[in-house]
């Protein structure tokens, strides 16, 4: 078990703005973690620093992946490096193939692997397989990427891309959010598949119901821009008890 | 305001050199027009934009030492090679003009379908009207050497695209070009217009093409214009749509270094319907301008417009679309829209829709935008690991997909999305700001 993720003292905001205030997480190959949090706590924030905005600003604290310092690369380098956000609102590109997108971004990959680029029979058959087993309709690989999508679509989408691509830390920010009970279970079989003692998995959410399909070796509640308490699956079942209030007053101290 | 003026004595000079055919009494009243008007200038509304000085002064050097283009025969080689390129790429029936002059013998080799006649304007059997609406159409038939009457008879089907490479060669500095196309009675016919330059250089080419839908015609015209870098080109379409007609304009603008476009749609039967698409690309200095006016004389009919620009580097785009309604013409749709993509701050659009409206019982809509690449998209497309290049590319490419979609002669759509490509990658690598 290798250290995959080591987040520490992170300090980072939009603008003016402070958002994540001093913030620790490790995260080793293997595991499965849960971040859960209020409304505007920093969660996303979180996920958008791991995976590069450019709008959002690091003025403190460091971010190592795999031993190196993750700041260093542009977007699309760490996303080449195995890292993979699932978006809390996917973007709808119109125009641009969902087909040509995920040939686009395994290519990209493979590339960086020193891999030859997939060739476009092996690449049907994969996307295929991958789309029957998240119940997912092959019409959508011809669809402009997240076009005219209703929302759990949107999330199934992401979920496939995730899929085709492999990665070792998957990011999934509130992939389970407005997914009916078959597409949850779909998430969830997706999110299973790519447990692997060498890949790692941090799932933002806020509801115990994901976390009853995918079993979290951690549970972190983010308030205020910091983790305020790490516990195991228990504190998630405690948390949709009790509400975050009491940690907040805990952490207020 | 355009300094330079046309010599007068010159052009009527080399007017008077072409020959006593029967296209003669045409140049002498096209001359008369032209030389009252000469060439527009930007205190003309319609020219605010565009600045015909350059295009003056290649006439005149042109007109100093006057040569008609069928004397010229350069670069002969290198056209048949442009002409093998092109025709293994688009399957079309391929004819081949230099300068606005077609090679006869290619032509009279041409194995066409029955009922689809090609011929010189000069050697027409039936001499169409040659539209001389405006000062530089008027130049056009002043020192129109000859052109090309297409005529397809009444209830005839013609299976495969006709494809008109037009080569510019700027061993001429100022070329003629008019091309005359009469569709019959529910008759039907595809049309591909290739624009090249035999070689870079400054040209002036000023060209016409004119259409006539009779009643249940359908035309499909594409016109592709990917000249050289320096060329100066000015294209009036006018296209006249009988009764249940049906026509289609795609234009794709990827070369030049300025050019003009007149888009002129006469809707004058009842059930007709009109789809102008058009895609424009700048980079570097290039400048652009389409005028459209689709005027709707009678009703019901539906036009439907819309017309897309990519501009980067200090390119310039112009966009007027007029859509006029005449008294009386009910059940009028028209639907316009403008879109562009600006990927540089000094890249500039001017976008202008004209809704002139004397109907009751009329739809119309319009709209324009002019915008960025979407960061969101962007930073998307980056976090699937598509670097900064491709993603643009991507994006760029999605914007133009709607026009190219639209896109009707299927045989062009692969070398469309081709040369689109590699233009599109030529135009994101511009860093002339
Ligand atoms: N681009 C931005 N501009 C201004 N404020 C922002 C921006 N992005 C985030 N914020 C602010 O930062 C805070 C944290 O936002 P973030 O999206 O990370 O919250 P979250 O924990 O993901 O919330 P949720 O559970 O609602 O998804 C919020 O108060 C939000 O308004
Ligand atoms: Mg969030």
């Amino acid at each position: 078990m290798s250290n995959m993720l080591e987040i520490n003292n992170l300090h980072a905001g939009i603008g003016e703005t402070q958002i994540l205030n001093g913030l620790d997480l490790t995260v080793n190959s293997g595991e499965i973690h849960a971040i859960m949090g209020p409304n505007g706590s920093g969660k996303s924030t979180l996920a958008q620093v791991i995976a590069g905005h450019a709008d959002y600003r690091v003025s403190a604290g460091t971010v190592s992946y795999k031993g190196e310092d993750l700041l260093e690369y542009e977007p699309e380098e760490r996303a080449r490096r195995g890292i993979f956000l699932g978006f809390q609102y996917p973007v709808e590109i119109p125009g641009v193939n969902n087909a040509y997108l995920l040939k686009a971004a395994l290519n990209a990959k493979r590339r960086h692997n020193g891999l030859a680029e997939i060739d476009a029979f092996e690449f049907l058959q994969l996307a295929r397989k991958k789309m029957s087993d998240l119940g997912m309709d092959p019409v959508f690989l011809n669809r402009g990427v997240n076009e005219g999508f209703s929302g759990g679509e949107k999330k199934r989408n992401e979920i496939l891309q995730m899929a085709m691509l492999e990665p070792e830390l998957a990011i999934l920010d509130e992939t389970d959010s407005g997914l009916d009970i078959d597409a949850l279970k779909a998430v969830a079989a997706g999110v299973n598949a790519l447990r692997d003692p060498a890949r790692a998995i941090v799932l933002v959410t806020h509801y115990q119901r994901l976390l009853d399909y995918v079993e979290p070796d951690f549970v972190h509640v983010l308030s205020d821009g910091k983790i305020a308490r790490s516990g195991d699956k228990s504190l998630a079942l405690e948390l949709e008890e009790k509400g975050y209030e009491w940690i907040r007053e805990a952490a207020a101290g | 305001m355009n300094t330079v003026v046309l010599n007068q004595a010159l052009f009527e000079a080399a007017v008077a050199t072409l020959p006593a055919d029967q296209l003669a009494p045409v140049r002498n009243r096209a001359a008369v027009l032209f030389s009252n008007e000469g060439f527009p200038s930007t205190r003309d509304e319609d020219w605010k934009y565009t600045n015909m000085s350059a295009a003056t002064t290649a006439s005149n050097d042109w007109l100093s030492e006057y040569r008609t283009s069928a004397t010229i025969d350069v670069n002969a080689q290198q056209n048949q090679a442009t002409l093998q390129e092109i025709s293994a790429q688009i399957d079309a029936t391929w004819l081949i003009v230099r300068n606005g002059v077609v090679d006869s013998l290619q032509l009279q080799s041409l194995e066409l379908q029955h009922g689809l006649t090609i011929s010189t304007l000069a050697d027409s059997l039936n001499l169409p009207d040659i539209a001389i609406d405006t000062a530089l159409s008027a130049f056009n038939a002043a020192l129109l050497e000859d052109g090309i009457h297409i005529r397809v008879d009444a209830d005839l089907r013609i299976e495969r695209p006709l494809g008109i490479l037009l080569i510019d060669d700027p061993s001429l500095r100022t070329s003629q070009t008019r091309i005359v196309i009469d569709v019959g009675k529910n008759a039907s016919l595809r049309v591909i217009e290739v624009a090249r330059s035999a070689v870079d250089g400054n040209q002036f080419t000023n060209a016409v093409t004119q259409i006539d839908l009779a009643a249940g015609a359908q035309v499909d015209h594409l016109r592709l214009q990917d000249r050289g870098k320096e060329h100066i080109g000015t294209h009036r379409l006018i296209a006249e749509v009988q009764a249940e007609a049906t026509f289609s304009h795609n234009a794709f603008d990827f070369g030049g270094a300025l050019t003009r476009n007149d888009v002129i749609a006469r809707i004058v039967g009842s059930g007709a319907s009109v789809n102008l698409h058009g895609l424009y690309l700048g980079s570097g200095k290039q400048h652009i301008d389409n005028h459209t006016r689709v005027e709707h004389r009678v009703g019901p009919a539906v036009s439907k417009e819309i017309y897309r620009g990519i501009l980067t580097g200090q390119a310039r785009g112009v966009f007027n679309g007029q859509a006029i309604v005449f008294e009386g013409a009910d059940g009028t749709d028209a639907n316009q829209a403008n879109h562009n993509l600006l990927l540089s701050d000094k890249a500039e659009i001017d976008t202008k829709p004209e809704l002139e409206i004397y109907a009751d019982d009329v739809k119309c809509s319009h709209g324009a935008t002019v915008g960025q690449l979407d960061e969101k998209s962007l930073f998307y497309l980056r976090t699937r690991g598509l670097d900064v290049a491709e993603a643009n590319h991507l994006l760029t490419r999605a914007f133009a997909a709607e026009i190219l979609s639209s896109l009707v002669v299927e045989e062009a759509h692969e070398y469309v999305q081709k040369l689109l490509d590699a233009r599109l990658a030529e135009l994101l690598g511009d860093d002339s700001t």
